[in-house]
């Protein structure tokens, strides 16, 4: 039997995301993911101050701004052939790591976590915690109310097998109720040396603007310790215990086994990354070549078709309203506003995984290895478990963990009340690139300066335009699109079992486009 | 904590916006009753990034989850609502119906109206959404300078035609009352403050010709900096780190308009200029500039290239 699921639009994920999926006998056999936003930013760019980039391209996505402004400024730096000072980089180091644990924090807690939880359960709750009690209460009278939306935001939900053991729901409501009051804490930190969270504004090419007084390491520090008790009393053992009561998604939602990485967070003379960057192609690490990053628009919603190098296909028309009715109404139109980025011909995976996978083959994080041997031996996993939808989740646990080690030792190295920043002029008929790693993946900017030192030309290729590209013009299925092909769907009007692959990924669907 | 002890902690996000001359702690303890209407509140994002939906998550002080189960009622929101799929627009139809003239709409980031299909919601355009929910709204709430100006999904060059919510409304012959709460992202205090006064008084606090309220809005950056009495005394900085004004590093301050200074960020712990860096300018209808942030020879004009959102021309 023959069956199309379209979900559309997919919520608790970033922006607009529809896909689509033929079902044959329970299985997919077919998956299409279509990204419904774009805006432009990368032509919009060209004309304005390369320093613009940094305060505009941020404003991409607002979970991952930090991201976009590391990686600016990288490119602007890369252009004025520049590194930033000690200090410099250790304050960026603080700003970005901060902000991607918030948002490995947020990702989990407010997306995902009610992908395997109920609610509801909290009925069954007979201890003396007063956020639970408070939380009770509310279901227990929302229930009973005549509203016209009881339960609102929490229901309706798809009707699904949750986890039945309550000792883990109440653990895990617990978490997602106090994962607030982490947050508020960790854009503190960010704000602390960032001027602001979401969005810092300190992160120019250059450094960083804020001059750290030993009151702001101090508050910063205080932060994190709670943050860190956090992540390693809450966050970890909470994903290990969802694991182990999920454990067939150690098995669900396989993506290619191809992964791409790039180097992240160094010390602070910018070598020794924390995570190594690289490939892993057919299980071999290696090192990439950017030259072989290409995109491939042809079935993405821009006039032409055919692909390109970075740099020569920013200034792509999109297709008119008259134009997108048509495609749609073809067999085999295109059907995304994201580009499909390929390495030569193959479809990496960007990530949490992918950073784990690539570092941990490349030997060079010994410690990193012995955390993760750690968890497997814990969680009775092997290595191949993590190209799955608990892998990711694992993987940004076990991310958040090393973080938050390496910024404690990153904040004994600040140099109290010295300056971060060093002056630069904008650089003239230059070109950069700034790569970086963000909450999703590899990030890279591309950016070229005209004579008068404004943007000639800008690119982005971001983590989340990787994993949901749609095919390619050989028709190879972008990632996600694989993971989600090969998948049983057990009630075939509550498929929970695609939105727990996707979600696994964290889509950003205003980062893919842009 | 229990629950009055939770209230005073809110009530502490009242007075940091200095708003307790109107808004009693008294008020808020009569909020509390389960007698009073929770507004109910449709949460939907256009061309937008989540920044502001992340930074209203960031309230102090009182959890948020305390804010969205006991001051409103979140009808729909795309990251807090596990509805999905097909659920999503019933929701939303239903609303439309059997809470008519009763749901305040909240529109984070600009609507495209050139390329509708830049924006697509359960394959709709979201233009058709914001005219329908808009018009069976009691009234419109847009968040952040994306919805409020159109910020940087209207910045010169884009071909997507973005308008702020108050000119789409405008030109669909809407007339709601509606509220601008810029900033990029959205100030969380300026939110719940909004929903506070609106359940208190059922409409909005006093509001500027953009639609701003005057109690955040009336006052530029620049008149509120702890730099004005050097830039009085003509001291400017000409690096950064540099004591004094950051006027000719490309500050933005006197053109934009809001309370970072006075009230801080992430609950007053830092803001942009305290933190060394020239205002950006996110709050302003103008934003984004063609040179934000400057070195200090560095003689090339910062050009506008926005104007304000009613009856706009776009200088090349």
């Amino acid at each position: 039997m023959q069956k199309i699921i379209t979900i559309d639009p997919l919520t608790r994920i970033e922006g607009h995301l529809k896909f689509t999926t033929k079902i044959v006998d329970s299985v997919v056999v077919d998956a299409k993911c279509s990204a419904q936003l774009y805006r432009g930013i990368e032509k919009a760019l060209i004309g304005y101050d390369a320093r613009v980039a940094q305060q505009v391209t941020q404003r991409i996505c607002g979970t991952c701004n930090y991201a976009h402004a590391e990686a600016a400024a990288l490119a602007l730096e890369d252009a004025m052939n520049i590194k930033p000072n000690k200090n410099g980089q250790l304050l960026r180091n603080l700003i970005v790591g901060a902000y991607q644990v918030h948002d490995y924090l947020f990702h989990f807690y407010l997306l995902c976590v009610f992908d395997f939880i109920d609610v509801k359960t909290i009925v069954n709750y007979k201890g003396t915690d007063n956020n639970l009690l408070k939380l009770k209460k509310w279901v227990e009278t929302e229930q009973k109310s005549k509203k016209i939306f009881p339960m609102s935001p929490f229901l309706p939900k798809f009707k699904a097998i949750y986890s039945q053991n309550n000792n883990l729901n109440f653990f895990s409501i617990n978490n997602y109720i106090e994962a607030f009051n982490i947050m508020v804490k960790l854009d503190k930190a960010v704000a602390i040396f960032g001027g602001k969270s979401p969005h810092p504004v300190t992160i120019e090419a250059g450094g960083v603007t804020t001059i750290p007084t030993l009151l702001a390491l101090e508050k910063y520090k205080k932060l994190l310790d709670e943050v860190q008790k956090f992540v390693d009393e809450k966050y970890l053992p909470n994903i290990m215990k969802i694991a182990q009561e999920f454990k067939e998604y150690f098995h669900i939602g396989k993506g290619y086994a191809n992964y791409l990485a790039f180097s992240y967070f160094p010390d602070e003379n910018g070598n020794n990354h924390l995570f190594t960057g690289g490939v892993v192609l057919d299980g071999k690490y290696g090192n990439y070549d950017l030259d072989k990053i290409q995109e491939d628009i042809k079935y993405a919603y821009y006039e032409d078709t055919g692909h390109t190098k970075p740099l020569s296909n920013t200034k792509l028309t999109p297709i008119n309203y008259a134009q997108y009715k048509k495609e749609q109404s073809k067999k085999n139109g295109k059907y995304s506003w994201s580009k499909a980025p390929r390495y030569d011909t193959n479809v990496m995976e960007v990530g949490p995984i992918a950073r784990i996978i690539v570092t941990y083959k490349s030997g060079k994080n010994p410690r990193l290895n012995a955390f993760v041997d750690k968890i497997n031996t814990q969680l009775n996993i092997s290595f191949e478990n993590y190209n799955s939808v608990m892998g990711r989740h694992l993987s940004r646990a076990i991310i958040s963990h090393t973080i938050i080690e390496k910024l404690q030792d990153d904040l004994k190295r600040v140099e109290p009340n010295v300056s971060a920043y060093k002056e630069n002029e904008v650089p003239k008929n230059a070109k950069g690139i700034g790569l970086t790693e963000g909450t999703r993946g590899s990030l890279a900017h591309w950016i070229e300066t005209d004579k008068a030192g404004f943007i000639k030309n800008y690119e982005l290729i971001v983590p989340t335009t990787w994993n949901i590209s749609p095919r390619d013009s050989k028709g190879t299925p972008g990632v996600v699109e694989k993971m989600l092909i090969g998948t049983k769907i057990k009630d075939i009007n509550n498929p929970i079992e695609l939105a727990r692959i996707i979600r696994s990924t964290d889509p950003c669907m205003a980062c893919s486009v842009h | 904590m229990n629950r009055r002890e939770a209230l005073k902690k809110f009530y502490s996000i009242i007075i940091a916006v200095g708003a307790s001359s109107f808004f009693s702690f008294e008020d808020l303890l009569a909020i509390d009753t389960q007698a009073i209407d929770k507004p109910n509140l449709i949460w939907l994002q256009g061309s937008s990034c989540t920044g502001c939906t992340l930074s209203l998550t960031n309230i102090e002080d009182i959890s948020f989850i305390d804010f969205i189960l006991e001051f409103v009622n979140v009808i729909y929101h795309p990251n807090l609502s596990h509805a999905e799929d097909e659920d999503v627009p019933s929701i939303l139809n239903k609303a439309k119906k059997e809470l008519k003239n009763n749901y305040l709409l909240v529109v984070e980031g600009s609507i495209p109206t050139l390329l509708p299909h830049a924006c697509l919601f359960s394959n709709i355009p979201f233009l058709e959404w914001i005219e329908e929910m808009g018009a069976n709204s009691k009234a419109c709430i847009g968040v952040g300078t994306c919805a409020s100006f159109g910020g940087i999904t209207d910045m010169r060059g884009i071909e997507t035609g973005a308008s702020p919510l108050s000119k789409v409304m405008y030109e669909a012959n809407i007339n709601k009352p509606i509220t601008n709460l810029p900033n990029c992202p959205l100030k969380p205090e300026h939110f719940v403050y909004t929903i506070l006064y609106f359940i208190k008084f059922g409409k909005y606090p006093p509001l500027d010709r953009q639609f701003r309220p005057k109690l955040f809005f009336s006052k530029t950056i620049h008149e509120t900096c702890m730099h004005f009495s050097e830039f009085q005394e003509n001291i400017f900085a000409s690096k950064i780190n540099e004591k004094g004004c950051l006027f000719e590093l490309g500050c933005q301050g006197p053109v934009t308009k809001s309370d970072c200074i006075t009230n801080g960020l992430n609950a007053n712990t830092n803001n942009c200029i305290k933190a060394g860096h020239p205002c950006i300018g996110c709050a302003s209808e103008h934003f984004p500039r063609q040179i934000i942030f400057r070195s200090y020879n560095d003689k090339r004009n910062i050009q506008v290239f926005k104007e304000v959102p009613f009856g706009r021309k776009k200088i090349n």
